[in-house]
């Protein structure tokens, strides 16, 4: 693979989110004569491995056309996610997009944890024709229409609700915050940098907004009829919450479903999450070790920015830097989606689908 | 060996050290032997003559291992028909003897050469002192014969690129079977007949490193070598996926 290989469209550069997943994966790349690896044995291989694609991707659009991509794996421990562990991480998300431009390929997305590079420094990669994207734009724009939908449905005036944005702080965050901040009748932020989140919540007063923000999420759950949670849910507790409250669960990973407390009375969705109605395919075909959603197609938003992006032929640095997200910019990419039968996912959570 | 002059070492860390350098001696007489079966199967006089030159390079180092042990005296426990090099050195000898030079050179070039810089890297930068930088130089002449092959064998791939990753996957299974097993945490063939006593790798926390640590550096750099080739990605992690744990 170089300069003089056929051009892929684009390219997923992610992560696994748990250690049951990958001992799947990696099981489910041995044949039937092959002893089954145990988590502690993976454990000991996987994350030396320097990136590399996995699989290819076909995606279709409702319009006829066609994509071609790759799926490119960053070898991230699971269990390695924070501040400690940042710099090996980031060298590993490094190499994977030096991967992607040495695959040629036109744009590429970086998924779950992995967008925190290109949120710090665009030019920590290595130059070349490829762009990027956090595909932070149609996830924040997945979440907020989410939360929209989920509230018609539920008979959810959100014009008489407080809105808690957990993670308020973030990229995904703040994109959240400003779209939601004309439509609700509270914004509830909690982030872990107080300073950053006193300067969003005054921000946020000048404009006439009624907000509280805090550090510690007991001090905020309690008033919430609403909650988003973009944040690692590491430590995170759901407790003391409001009757029927609704709960958007648009972190990485996804488990939110186990902080909540048993007595809590809530309904939840997974969200930042979209279907192509159009479907897409994978060769090798790892959907049985790797696709764990109760409908068809339906994959995160990030990697879908990156898809609709190379539909529309808009190959462009699109979600970059942290805090650059604007409405206007989460409405193109949304109806550039539904141009090609992509969509918001139906709301499911662990249980499966509402 | 300086560090060891100069720090008083225990019994533990003397016979780990001195099973490092019998396996590092036996590997680079492997080599040697490789390189030497390797000329063979060459027809062209100057190629010939370069893979004598590297049977050389490898002698060398062997030597500079032994001399460092004498020195040092170190307990040194030679054997090329031990269960791991003994079988390593059969699967290349099956190749040279079909007279598949293209074979041979991913045997040694690649799979052994990827081990030998990554794990001389490691037992380099832990041992420090005059045997460590011997080892470190050592792992930098290797690397110059794993760069040297990787320019040939991506000109090999590009001829047919079919024919020569089919080629590489009965080689990757044939051989790196048997070097996962020999590096995997527990020795999978039972005893290894290079190590003086037990299995070393129960005891390289003794000199500040593991196994684990030292074989995930190797397979990292396995895997680089491959990339550097031009073996597609999604390829090479299905074949180190396969691989003995």
């Amino acid at each position: 693979m170089d300069s003089t290989s056929p051009c892929l469209d684009f390219a997923a550069i992610g992560h696994q989110d748990s250690w049951q997943n990958i001992t799947a994966f990696v099981n489910g790349m041995r044949t039937p004569d092959h002893e089954r690896l145990s988590s502690r044995k993976i454990k000991d291989i996987f994350s030396f491995i320097p990136p590399r694609d996995l699989f290819r991707v076909k995606v279709k659009s409702i319009t006829g056309a066609e994509i071609n991509g790759v799926y490119i794996e960053t070898f991230i421990d699971p269990d390695k996610l924070e501040a400690q562990f940042a710099r090996a991480n980031i060298n590993k998300v490094t190499n994977a997009a030096a991967h992607a431009i040495k695959m040629n390929t036109r744009i590429a997305t970086l998924g779950g944890f992995t967008s925190i590079v290109l949120e710090g420094n665009l030019n920590s990669f290595a130059p070349g024709k490829t762009k990027f994207t956090t595909g932070n734009t149609l996830t924040a724009a997945y979440i907020v229409k989410g939360i929209e939908g989920a509230a018609i449905q539920l008979k959810i005036n959100l014009l008489e609700s407080d809105v808690l944005i957990i993670g308020a702080t973030g990229d995904i965050g703040m994109a959240c915050v400003h779209y939601l901040k004309n439509k609700v009748k509270k914004l509830l932020l909690c982030a872990r940098n107080n300073q950053q989140l006193e300067k969003l919540a005054k921000e946020l007063a000048k404009q006439n907004k009624q907000v509280e923000y805090s550090i510690c999420l007991p001090d905020l759950i309690s008033a919430a009829d609403v909650i988003i949670c973009v944040a690692s849910s590491t430590g995170i507790k759901l407790a003391d919450c409001k009757k029927n409250v609704l709960i958007c669960d648009a972190g990485y990973p996804k488990n939110m479903d186990t902080k909540i407390e048993k007595n809590v009375d809530c309904k939840i969705f997974h969200g930042g999450m979209g279907q192509v109605l159009g479907g897409f395919n994978f060769n090798p075909d790892y959907s049985n070790y790797i696709y764990h959603y109760p409908a068809p197609y339906v994959i995160h938003g990030c990697i879908l920015e990156a898809m609709i992006l190379a539909f529309e032929n808009k190959i462009e640095n699109y979600s970059v830097g942290k805090g650059n997200i604007t409405i206007d910019k989460m409405e193109e990419i949304y109806k550039s989606g539904l141009k090609h039968g992509i969509t918001i996912a139906p709301f499911f959570s662990a249980k499966g689908l509402w | 060996m300086e560090a060891v002059k100069k720090v008083a070492i225990t019994l533990e860390e003397f016979n780990v050290i001195s099973d490092i350098f019998s396996q590092a001696i036996t590997a680079e007489l492997i080599g040697m032997s490789n390189f030497a079966s390797l000329a063979e199967t060459i027809d062209d006089p100057h190629e010939k003559m370069e893979a004598v030159e590297h049977a050389n390079s490898e002698r060398m180092h062997a030597e500079g291992f032994m001399a460092y042990a004498k020195k040092a005296k170190l307990k040194i426990n030679v054997n090329m028909d031990s269960e791991y090099w003994g079988n390593v050195r059969n699967q290349f000898l099956s190749y040279a003897h079909k007279k598949d030079f293209i074979a041979c050179l991913i045997i040694q070039e690649v799979m052994l050469e990827s081990f030998a810089v990554s794990m001389y890297t490691d037992v380099g930068n832990a041992l420090g002192g005059e045997a460590g930088e011997l080892f470190l130089n050592i792992a930098d002449e290797e690397k110059e014969h794993l760069e040297h092959s990787s320019d040939l064998l991506r000109a090999e791939l590009k001829k047919d690129p079919t024919a020569f990753i089919n080629k590489f996957e009965e080689l990757h299974f044939n051989c790196m079977t048997i070097l996962a097993e020999f590096t995997a945490t527990t020795d999978l063939r039972g005893h290894c007949g290079v190590c003086n006593g037990d299995c070393m790798k129960g005891s390289l926390h003794h000199i500040a490193l593991d196994i684990v640590n030292m074989r995930g550096n190797a397979m990292a750099l396995y895997a680089r070598a491959l990339d550097n080739i031009g073996i597609p990605g999604e390829k090479s992690v299905v074949w180190i996926a396969r691989l003995p744990a």
